[in-house]
Order: structure tokens, then C-alpha cells, then sequence
């Protein structure tokens, strides 16, 4: 790959960059960041933060469902299982409430970001 | 002497690349007996012929015995190599080639059984008078008795796979409460990892060092052991950063070590490449496991000796091999391995799967890359999240760590996240400077992966120029803060 220089402030920058998917990747002074520009793509994570929304942080399976819908659940408590690149995730409950909706099976392939649980939260 | 003239790869990834180099230089031809994901990968174009041995799921390819011998035979194989993970350390496989007329490069069958179940491996070195780590390893394995017994031992308590390593199927349970969730999930991965959901459980020791000798038997029935690796950084029980030789290991501790590894390599009539891992804790050492057969780390071996231990499995299959004199082998410099791991460490460590849009690696004296995919290859969900490892050597740990962070500096992966940014957190943080790392190193220093630091004005600006240049756009509005547009990686 072609390195980029650019004078900026009287200063010659170099660094690397290519657009991949919608994103410009960087890489410059020992650090590679990048940029999704064109789709406003939906973070899982900040979504799923404190949310009832248990969403698959990665693509993978489903192992194991431990709770039914209406159960009661805690904070924290472990919700879904998943496995991809043969490690086991448990996927917790973001805030207190009741099971709504589970909407995948044990053995399910879920992409990333797919909602598996939902829970909603009593205040 | 057995002539190998063609031999079969039972692997993937940068390990099968790192067996096609050994064969091409010893002018071997070489065939992959891959997955179907596996095409878009180095070692699919590297070798001289491949043959699909099933889909993406492991237990329907790379764990299938019979699939897998059968196109080794179908292209007229004479051996079967069968890298780490996988069917490496499955006996039955390593029987199974010897029936159909394969030379197994590993272990002999008998020795794997004894060694690789981690039961019968510590009978055999109580019996060498080796200590080892309180635990349960009885044949009732449901899960109330394995709660019981977790309850005796005193938490915490580790559980493991009998039947394998490398971190699946492990799980340290500090509570009755995780025992009952984690013990059911340590037997799941089992099943899932290596066919067997048979669990032990030990006593976890909690300032302690991991350090493994490699050890090395020839088919005469000589033995002698290639020094130790320190692999105490460790996440997960899947290690991180490995490095020779140990900086805290004492000259008196070290020889008893590696005299108590070889007496148990003898004891088991042990052939091939070995690794015998222990614990190090307040100056005793404590037999962890052995894996009987060549491990992740072995480069690191190799650039502290100067030795090629993937050529010595071969010729000491074709029973055409020297075995090295003890006394030639003599540990110089320092030696620091990097796994990179397709995750984002901003996100925990979260697996990252799609396709390479750039990788580059620096090259520079002292450097060596083990890697397994190129620009335009596909990371896949199915397999192990290591792509490739960094393995740097210079004259002292000072000099190599600082050669390990250039390396990182200099080089990226776009496309898909990688742990550079973590694996410079590591090599910088004060306990590893010190040599003074636990295997807590990480669950109390980095529990939860990294936070993300906003863009320096620099790394900022040139980006923007960047963006403007190559697309047109400029990334910054006012509902668009930076440090939510770009994201470091």
C-alpha cells in the first residue's frame, strides 16, 4: 500500500489508508482507527447498554437459553450463552425487569447484532 | 529410515503455513486436507494439492478422523501432520494413521493416551515424584459431585477439559453459584472442542507463573529439554504473550524443572515435540499438564536456540534425525511472542470476523511472522481467533520488548479489529516490565479489555486530510462529535 503524506500546518504527516465497507481505515503515528461514514451503522454495544435489548455481540450460536419468557431476571444476571471461534460467551441482563420476548432457538446462528432477548425493565 | 515423500496437513491457518514451509525446504510435497470455508486462506495456496475434508463445523472436518485419513490416502500421503488444536493430541487419530499406513508425525499413540488425558498424566508423575496442584479427577462426573468436590478442594477451583487445552472447556470457579452455571459450560465446550465432556477440577493457585518446558524425544529413546517459555499472561486461559526464557526463574529452579519434564517424557517412552506446563508459585513448582505435541509458542524455542523444531518432527518421523546434545543447547538473547487475535479490545476482547482489507507486517532484523491470511481472505466464526503471531529476538528482554512495540507500531491490519493496541498495553504495563506478572496479570489489570482514548490533534488531522482525500468527505459535523465518527481500532 501506497503511503500518504499530507502537509498540514507546515508539517509533513504520513500514514496509511484505504476504504474498506463504508469505512475509511487509517493507520498512522503506531495506531490504526477508522471511520464508518457512509451508513449511520448502529452500534450493538452503545445500543445495548442498559437497554432490555440483549443483542449477539458477534456472529456465532446460540448454546444455551437460561431464562423463559416472563421469568423475572436481575441485573447482571446471565441470559443467553453464544459461541463463536469456539469460546462460550454468557450474555447478561443489562437492567432488572421480565422476560418479553426470546427470539432465537439453542442451536440458532445469529449474525452480529441480531436481537436474541428482550427484557423489559421494571423501574 | 521411512521415506516421506508427500504429507497431509490436518490443519489450518498459520500453523499449516508454518508445516509447508518446513516440507518445501526439505522437498516434501505438501497437500491441505482443509474445511470448505477454508480456501480463501495462505496455506490453501501454498500447498501443492488440497483436498475438502468437509464444512465449516469442526466435528464434520478437522475433528474427522476418517475423512481426514481417507484424503490423505486418496492423493497418496505417506504422513499426516496434524499442527496444534484439532486432532493433534487425539490418540485414536494418531492409531487410526498408523493403520492405514501413514506416518503419524507426532507422539506415538500410547504415549498421547497416557500423557494427553491429564488424569493419567498426573498418575504417571506422582509416580516420578513430581508435585502437582490438588484437584478432583474421579469418574463421577455429574455436576452436583463435581460441585462437592469443587467445595472440598476450596474455592477458588479451576475446571478443565480432560481431554484437551488451549482454553476451551476451562472455567475458574470463585463460588457455588458460578460453579453450578460455569461447570455445565466448561463440559459443553469440551464436548464442542475435543468429542468428550469428561471435566477435571484443581485447586487454583492465584500469584502464580506459568512456565512450560519443551522438551524433545528422538526415536531412539533419547530425550533432552529445549529450556522453558513463561506464557503467564494469560486471558481466559488462552495465552497472550510468550516469552524465553523467564525473567524471574531462578538457574537452581530451572534445572530442577526441566529434570523433572524430561524424567516424565522417558517415563512415557515419549517421542516428537513436547511441552510439560507448570505453575510456578513462591518458588515450588507444580505439574500443570502436558501437551503432546507441537505447541503455538514453539517459535520462541526456536529463535532462542536456533533451531528448527517443525523440521525435527519431520525427520524424526522419517527416522532420519540427530538428536541435539544437551550441552549444544545454548538459550541467547531474549525471545518475545505476540498472538494477534482477531477481536476488538475496545469491546472486551469481543471476536472480530469479515474480511482482510490490508495487512501489513514490518519486516526488520530480529522479526519473524507466523501469519495466515493476506488481504482479501476471510476471517470466519467458525475457528480459533488467532490469525497469526509476531515473534521478535534481541540480546536482552529490555531490547526485545521494544523491538515487539516497534513491530506493533509499524504494522496493521485494516478491515477486521485486531489486539495490537492491547498487546502494547501489556508489554508496557509496569508488572510486565518487572517480569513480576501473575497469571492474574490480566483479570486485575485489564478485566474488561481496554477504554478508548480520544484522536491526538496529529492522529486527527491527518485522518480528516485522509477522508477528504479519498472520498470527498469531511467527517466532522456538530452532531457528530469525533470521538463517536472515528473509532481507533
Amino acid at each position: 500500500m501506497k503511503k500518504l503524506t499530507f502537509e498540514i500546518d507546515g508539517r509533513m504527516l504520513s500514514g496509511f489508508a484505504k476504504n474498506i465497507d463504508d469505512s475509511l481505515w487509517v493507520h498512522f503515528g503506531g495506531k490504526t482507527f477508522c471511520h464508518p461514514y457512509q451508513t449511520q451503522r448502529k452500534d450493538s454495544r452503545k445500543t445495548s447498554v442498559k437497554s432490555g435489548n440483549i443483542t449477539a455481540p458477534m456472529p456465532g450460536k446460540i448454546t444455551k437459553i437460561l431464562v423463559k419468557v416472563g421469568d423475572s431476571v436481575e441485573e447482571n444476571q446471565s441470559i443467553i450463552v453464544m459461541e463463536a471461534m469456539k469460546m462460550e460467551y454468557s450474555l447478561k441482563a443489562q437492567v432488572a425487569g421480565i422476560v418479553k420476548e426470546i427470539n432465537y432457538a439453542t442451536e440458532s446462528q445469529v449474525t452480529l447484532g441480531a436481537t436474541l432477548a428482550v427484557i423489559e425493565k421494571v423501574t | 529410515m521411512k521415506k516421506i515423500t508427500k504429507l497431509a496437513i490436518a490443519n489450518r491457518g498459520e500453523v499449516a503455513v508454518r508445516i509447508i514451509h518446513a516440507c518445501n525446504e526439505l522437498g516434501i510435497k505438501t497437500v491441505l486436507l482443509h474445511s470448505e470455508p477454508d480456501v480463501a486462506t495462505i496455506a490453501y495456496r501454498m500447498s501443492d494439492e488440497n483436498v475438502c475434508i468437509g464444512p465449516a463445523k469442526v466435528s464434520e472436518s478437522y475433528l474427522n478422523i476418517e475423512a481426514n485419513i481417507r484424503s490423505a490416502k486418496s492423493v497418496g500421503a505417506d504422513a499426516i501432520h496434524p499442527g496444534f488444536g484439532f486432532l493433534s493430541e487425539n490418540a485414536d487419530f494418531a492409531e487410526a494413521c498408523v493403520a492405514a499406513g501413514l506416518i503419524f508425525v507426532g507422539p506415538r499413540a500410547e504415549s498421547i493416551r497416557l500423557l494427553g488425558d491429564k488424569i493419567s498424566a498426573k498418575k504417571l508423575i506422582s509416580e516420578a515424584g513430581v508435585p502437582f496442584v490438588p484437584g478432583y479427577m474421579g469418574d463421577d462426573q455429574s455436576v452436583a459431585t463435581l460441585i462437592l468436590e469443587a467445595k472440598k478442594i476450596g474455592f477458588p477451583v479451576i475446571v478443565k477439559a480432560a481431554a484437551g487445552g488451549g482454553g476451551r472447556g476451562m472455567k475458574i470457579l470463585r463460588t457455588e453459584a458460578e460453579a453450578l452455571e460455569l461447570i455445565p459450560s466448561a463440559q459443553r465446550e469440551a464436548l464442542g472442542a475435543f468429542g468428550s465432556e469428561i471435566v477435571f477440577l484443581e485447586k487454583y493457585l492465584d500469584h502464580a507463573k506459568h512456565i512450560e518446558f519443551q522438551i524433545f524425544g528422538d526415536y531412539k529413546g533419547g530425550c533432552v529439554h529445549l529450556f522453558e517459555r513463561e506464557c503467564t499472561v494469560q486471558r481466559r486461559h488462552q495465552k497472550i504473550i510468550e516469552e524465553a526464557q523467564s525473567p524471574l526463574l531462578t538457574d537452581g529452579l530451572r534445572m530442577q524443572m526441566a529434570k523433572a519434564a524430561v524424567t516424565l517424557a522417558q517415563k512415557a517412552n515419549y517421542e516428537g515435540a513436547g511441552t510439560v506446563e507448570f505453575l510456578v508459585q513462591d518458588g515450588k513448582f507444580y505439574f500443570l499438564e502436558m501437551n503432546t505435541r507441537l505447541q503455538v509458542e514453539h517459535p520462541v524455542t526456536e529463535l532462542l536456540l536456533g533451531i528448527d523444531l517443525v523440521k525435527a518432527q519431520i525427520l524424526n518421523a522419517a527416522q532420519n534425525f540427530v538428536l541435539w546434545k544437551q550441552e549444544d543447547l545454548v538459550p541467547r538473547g531474549h525471545v518475545i511472542e505476540a498472538r494477534i487475535y482477531a477481536e476488538n479490545p475496545f469491546e472486551n476482547g469481543i471476536p472480530s470476523v469479515g474480511k482482510i482489507g490490508a495487512l501489513y507486517f514490518a519486516e526488520a532484523p530480529g522479526r519473524r511472522f507466523e501469519i495466515g491470511f493476506e488481504a482479501g481472505d476471510s476471517v470466519t466464526p467458525f475457528y480459533d481467533s488467532m490469525i497469526a503471531k509476531m515473534i521478535v529476538w534481541d540480546e536482552t528482554r529490555e531490547r526485545a520488548t521494544q523491538k515487539l512495540l516497534a513491530t506493533l507500531d509499524e504494522s496493521f491490519v485494516f478491515g477486521i479489529h485486531v489486539n495490537f493496541e492491547y498487546l502494547k498495553a501489556i508489554l508496557t504495563h509496569p508488572d510486565f516490565v518487572s517480569g513480576k506478572m501473575t497469571t492474574q496479570f490480566i483479570p486485575k489489570y485489564f478485566p474488561n479489555g481496554l477504554t478508548a482514548a480520544e484522536l491526538s490533534p496529529d492522529e486527527r488531522a491527518f485522518a480528516e486530510h485522509a477522508l477528504k482525500n479519498m472520498t470527498g468527505r469531511v467527517s466532522g459535523s456538530s452532531s457528530n462529535p469525533w470521538n463517536f465518527s472515528w473509532r481507533v481500532v
